[in-house]
């Protein structure tokens, strides 16, 4: 306590100098005259009285020095000193200034934006009480399928009988239409088993989460909403518990509210691209036809003390006996455990910190040009360093103040990167695909904050260090000798120094650009993969029909073929069509077992098929070629009449060296089997994923199969987003509570869809640039010195005829050699890292020679135009000024 | 406590914290005193035989000032002439009374020291 409060007085004091001096000095006199007081009444004469009071006080001077030493913190002082110091000196030399808090700036806004996302995605506990132990479980498809969704039977067979968990849920989203008090609207609904709550450990700021007792078949309906959804719908009206919300048509009473913040979506294998806003229980019947088909997402708290492997152990027993069991249903799968982190940010956590050592590199380089700027200024400087000397201050003393300097700068760099960062941080948003995980909640909160500060202080030292050890070694006499001038102020030494800072420079961003290059070919080749169908010009949009309201199949195809025909007849629409699940919507789409006719399979073993549901103007408005036989007819459109177009996949792959067309197949997607006939060979699309294999599909008619919930396709002669409030319109006349969801062009839906690979591409590609830039000032800036340095040399050389064109390859040489040997490091370097890159690599080799070797000339190219400008200064140099330059 | 100062900072801090004590004591005898009168005080009562170096005395005042056991306000001394006067505060008078105890046990320590190295073994 008595140390702190003399601490604190001895701060405030630092403060106060001026009148503490006054008062010492006055204290001191005041001693002095009571000495020569009692002097003089000892009876020694006036002068002698003083000479004697002189004496037994001591040097004044020393006296006020030590009292000083107490009376601040010296410390302290000696930094507000090298401080004020460090602020002078760099206003003093404001464009240098400038550069150096520029390019620090442009390398930590970088590295703090780049960590902010770091630091939400990755680092940042999941909003889940002990969320280490939570985990996904899921099947594994006999083919090898990861991450697969599993069935109501087996869900209930491992909740039975696991050992390992603590509790387990099942859930599932969907896309439903919620009607009644105010617009009508698409909401994602989340069908959830009860355990779902207390396994993410999420408590209803109003009412109660979903229990057991609401799963029983005779309960009531109930759900539960999500706060956004609450205040959006009700005005976050507290009295909203026992009010009824309709969804799907049927009612449902509002039994509870979710706290703000709380998100649960899994987007793997979600039937929904949007986060549920409403909880529905999800019943689980013990027989009928839909246990055993695979919808459900698995959710489950593993027990203490039982880790992941024996979690997966447990699990694949459990699939191996349900395998036994119930082949029919489950010969061939198997199970896995996926931490809950790791499903949420697994496959984004590689791209993250490739990005986070992208923009390290791009400080490194901004260190190297830093130092290499202080080096050169250190030449300016060796007069002052070496009077210091001289007077007595130690090489650290001067060292620390070089530091002093180096970190201000740095910390003003790190205020323009901050300020850098935070717009950086909201174009990073903006600019963020969909499905990399949650980004609202990325800021400038204090880990960033805190790592900032780290890394400008790191910085301060790291590029001020060297040059601040390079000028503290030198030769009292040397320097201080009048006129002398020590080969222009810079040792062999440093100007060896400098090289290799730039080398090394051109060597981190060779790295960078190369891999830029690959992402830029591997997302080239991406978005010239064949997706089947033709994305200009065409605007889709999501109809559900609630189900109460549309009960009878032929309410539904009436509604969807009335739809078309109002929109066929707007102007501006060449045609309209439907398909119930959109290629690359990034959801779910159905697939099944078939059979064909005279071809008897075991049960368990038949093929599978993708299955959609469309109309024949969903081939004309997306131009998927009919390879053979015909489209639906319009009675086809109308009434069930057995027939299905396939895909050329299937009748490749099921169908080889023969007429698919006539054969009639079975797919059970209905109660009994039901023989439809193929009619027609449309070219293959791809549904899921731009990369993974395609695989065969079906297409019935809506009458077969009627789906309340389409995709309206309509291909536009302008632009497809100005025909969408028309298409609105149209609808509304039909029906003035039928919501539309999802209204986007194909171009934005492949935008999505490589959404991950864009942003990864665009921002490495901006670190690589920047990387380039800060490179090339740095060969320019060595190589303009060396010329300046070298400039009565040079003139010498014309004086004795050398010819300009030599001159200007005399420097060009000198600053080529320092970028070929960057480059050469920089490609071994790459051949290293850029393996990183692989899993994000598509059909491009992580060591593209083609990519390596236009990367390295493009480096040359840069280099050369850097070192061009002084080269061609050194050419035009008069040999007689240059003679007698002094510099 | 004074011993483990001593073993810590073998030199400067003997006289210092010794000095501390002086000053103290002679607050709590004489009432306010200015810088002048303390040492000449301690150079009295010692019989002359300590020297007050004032290099030592003003910076050991500020010490204690700062660390509230002491405090100070302009005054005029006995002729006239303007000074700063010291006096005792109360955390001054507590920290004398312990400093005091502590001075006694570790001086009673010692001297037993002595006595029992006289003492033919």
């Amino acid at each position: 306590m008595r140390a702190l409060r003399a601490m604190l007085v001895r701060f405030a004091a630092i403060f106060d100098r001026g009148r503490l001096d006054r008062e010492l000095a006055a204290e001191l006199e005041g001693h002095l005259a009571m000495a020569i007081d009692d002097n003089l009444r000892a009876g020694m004469t006036a002068e002698e009285a003083r000479r004697h009071a002189h004496i037994q006080l001591g040097g004044v001077a020393q006296v006020e020095e030590s009292y000083r030493e107490r009376r601040g913190l010296p410390a302290l002082e000696n930094l507000a000193r090298d401080l004020r110091f460090g602020a002078r000196m760099l206003l003093r030399n404001p464009g240098f200034t400038a550069v150096a808090v520029l390019t620090l700036g442009l390398g930590i806004g970088a590295n703090t934006a780049i960590f902010s996302v770091v630091h939400e995605v990755l680092l940042r506990p999941l909003p889940f009480p002990d969320a280490e132990r939570l985990v996904m479980l899921w099947e594994v498809t006999p083919d090898g399928g990861h991450q697969n969704t599993t069935s109501r039977f087996n869900f209930r067979t491992w909740r039975e009988q696991s050992k390992s968990f603590e509790a387990m849920a099942a859930f599932s989203d969907q896309r439903s239409s919620l009607s009644g008090g105010g617009e009508p609207e698409e909401v994602s609904v989340q069908l959830a088993t009860p355990e779902l709550f207390r396994i993410l450990g999420i408590a209803p700021i109003l009412g109660r989460v979903l229990m057991s007792e609401d799963a029983r078949p005779d309960a009531p309906r109930v759900a539960v909403l999500g706060y956004a959804f609450w205040q959006r719908r009700f005005g976050g009206d507290p009295r909203v518990i026992g009010k009824v919300i309709t969804l799907n048509g049927s009612p449902r009473t509002v039994v509870g509210v979710l706290p703000a913040g709380f998100q649960w979506h899994i987007s793997k294998k979600s039937g929904t691209v949007k986060p549920a806003e409403i909880w529905v229980t999800l019943t689980m019947p013990t027989e009928g036809p839909g246990v055993h088909g695979r919808f459900l997402s698995v959710v489950a708290r593993l027990k203490r003390g039982v880790s992941y492997e024996q979690a997966t152990a447990e699990m694949k027993a459990h699939a191996a006996r349900l395998a036994q069991d119930v082949p029919e249903h489950s010969k061939g799968y198997s199970a896995e455990v996926i931490p809950l982190r790791e499903q949420i940010v697994g496959n984004v956590r590689r791209a993250l910190l490739i990005l986070l050592g992208a923009v390290g590199f791009v400080l490194l380089i901004a260190c190297a040009n830093v130092a290499n700027l202080l080096l050169s200024r250190a030449a300016a400087r060796e007069k002052e360093i070496a009077l210091r000397t001289a007077l007595g201050a130690r090489r650290m003393r001067v060292v620390r103040q070089l530091l002093t300097e180096s970190v201000l700068l740095a910390a003003l760099g790190s205020l323009l990167g901050l300020g850098l960062a935070w717009w950086g941080i909201r174009a990073l948003v903006a600019i963020s695909p969909r499905d990399l995980v949650n980004l609202q909640g990325v800021g400038l909160q204090l880990p960033v904050l805190a790592w900032t500060l780290a890394v400008s202080l790191a910085t301060g030292i790291l590029f001020g260090l060297v040059p601040a050890l390079e000028a503290t070694r030198l030769n009292l006499n040397d320097t201080l000798k009048e006129g002398t001038k020590s080969s222009g102020g810079q040792s062999a030494r440093s100007r060896r120094l400098r090289s290799i800072l730039v080398v090394a420079e051109v060597a981190l961003s060779l790295v960078l650009l190369t891999s830029a290059g690959l992402l830029m070919k591997s997302f080239d080749r991406l978005q010239k993969i064949d997706t089947g169908f033709n994305t200009e010009n065409v605007l889709t949009m999501v109809v559900r029909l609630p189900d109460a309201k549309y009960r009878e199949d032929p309410q539904i195809v009436g509604f969807f073929r009335e739809a078309l025909e109002r929109i066929r007849t707007l102007p501006g629409v060449r045609f309209a069509g439907m398909v119930n699940y959109l290629p690359l919507y990034g959801g779910l789409g159905a697939a099944t077992g078939f059979t064909v006719e005279g071809r008897p399979v075991p049960p368990g073993e038949e093929p599978s098929t993708d299955v959609r549901v469309a109309d024949p103007g969903y081939f004309r408005a997306m131009e998927i070629p009919l390879l053979r036989g015909r489209n639906f007819t319009d009675l086809e459109a109308r009434e069930a009449r057995h027939v299905v177009l396939v895909s050329e996949s299937m009748a490749r792959q099921h169908f080889p060296g023969e007429n698919p067309i006539g054969k009639r197949i079975s797919v059970a997607m209905f109660d009994q089997p039901v023989l439809t006939e193929i009619i027609g060979i449309v070219g293959d699309v791809r549904y899921d994923s731009l990369i993974d294999k395609v695989e065969p599909t079906v297409y019935f008619p809506l009458p077969e199969l009627a789906y309340a919930f389409m995709t309206l396709v309509i291909r536009t002669t302008g632009d497809p987003a100005e025909i969408a409030p028309a298409v609105r319109r149209e609808l509304r006349e039909i029906d003035p509570d039928q919501p539309v969801s999802d209204v986007r062009t194909m171009n934005q839906v492949m935008a999505d869809t490589v959404g991950r690979a864009r942003f990864n591409t665009l921002l490495l590609g901006l670190f690589a640039g920047l990387a380039t830039l800060l490179a090339a000032i740095g060969v320019f800036g060595v190589i303009n010195y060396s010329v300046t340095l070298r400039t009565r040399e040079i003139g010498l050389r014309m004086a004795l005829g050398a010819q300009p064109g030599k001159v200007l390859m005399l420097v060009l040489k000198q600053g080529l050699l320092l970028a070929w040997m960057g480059i050469g490091i920089g490609l071994a370097g790459a051949l290293a890292l850029t393996r990183l890159l692989s899993s994000l690599l598509y059909e491009v080799s992580a060591t593209d020679p083609l990519t390596f070797a236009v990367i390295a000339l493009l480096l040359t190219g840069v280099s050369w135009l850097a070192c061009y400008l002084p080269a061609r200064r050194a050419a035009r140099l008069e040999p007689l000024i240059a003679l007698r330059y002094d510099g | 406590m004074i011993w483990v100062s001593h073993m810590r900072e073998p030199k400067a801090d003997v006289w210092q914290g010794t000095l501390a004590l002086m000053v103290l004591k002679t607050l709590e005898i004489l009432g306010p005193l200015h810088g002048y009168g303390i040492a000449r005080r301690i150079e009295q009562t010692s019989g002359d035989l300590l020297a007050v170096n004032y290099g030592t005395l003003y910076p050991a005042l500020l010490k204690l000032e700062q660390e509230g056991f002491i405090a100070s306000e302009w005054g005029v001394s006995e002729n006239n002439r303007k000074a700063k006067f010291y006096k005792l505060t109360r955390a001054g008078r507590a920290q004398l009374a312990k400093e005091a105890r502590e001075w006694e046990r570790t001086t009673a320590i010692i001297a037993r020291f002595f006595a029992a190295g006289e003492e033919p073994t």
